[in-house]
């Protein structure tokens, strides 16, 4: 099968989180492929903004908000 | 202050829902980062979004996210529709209402999610945006006034 767009970098979340829950919870981390860009953020545009900075446009960077498990969004 | 005034009857079966139409697009910063590599994103187009206080999150169609191509940052992010639970994308994106001087959302997340059979709109505006806004609704004159 396939590796899902994202996976190295999901991977390497995981490997994370517990280390980052630490310190950084609610906070926004920026991945792509196994390299961490330097920084957390406190909303999802500086952390948009700091990926750009990081890792330009070639290729997606995940960014991704540090919790202790994954939220469940309603749409209703 | 933003303002806009839409019209809507809530009783009218070919305008079941009340929507504004939107802009999306990729946010500033991303489309300065393509057009220094030379590359080119499209046009806005103005599609018909849901004024949606359910949403959480802003959610654009997949089909429309592909068309804009949105700038991915996520992917598997689960959301618990009426349909039950949906595996969504997450974009950078740029949002504006067309027609109106409410002010434009320059950079928020968007989700992306299939729209399946939905003939009224391809976009939900979540209270991600809402929040930002006061709405009322006046149903003796089938008026939605949105100010920010």
């Amino acid at each position: 099968m396939a590796a899902g767009l994202f996976s190295n970098e999901l991977r390497v979340f995981q490997e994370h989180r517990d280390e980052w829950l630490r310190t950084k919870a609610g906070k926004f981390v920026v991945i792509q492929d196994s390299v961490v860009a330097e920084g957390f953020f406190d909303t999802y545009s500086e952390a948009l903004k700091a990926g750009l900075q990081a890792f330009g446009v070639d290729h997606n960077f995940l960014v991704k908000q540090v919790w202790t498990t994954e939220p469940v969004y309603y749409l209703a | 202050m933003g303002r806009a005034e839409l019209t809507w009857n809530a009783l009218d079966q070919n305008d079941p829902f009340p929507c504004i139409m939107v802009e999306v697009m990729n946010s500033s910063d991303v489309i300065e980062s393509w057009r220094a590599l030379g590359l080119h994103c499209p046009e806005p187009r103005a599609i018909t979004a849901l004024i949606d206080t359910g949403a959480a999150a802003t959610v654009i169609s997949k089909t429309f996210a592909n068309y804009c191509k949105l700038f991915q940052t996520g992917e598997g992010s689960v959301f618990t529709t009426l349909a039950g639970l949906a595996v969504c994308g997450e974009h950078a994106g740029a949002i504006s209402f067309p027609g109106t001087n409410l002010r434009p959302i320059n950079s928020l997340r968007i989700v992306s999610a299939n729209f399946v059979k939905e003939r009224f709109y391809s976009c939900l505006i979540g209270r991600d945006i809402l929040r930002n806004w006061r709405i009322t609704f006046d149903g003796r004159q089938r008026l939605i006034t949105i100010e920010d």
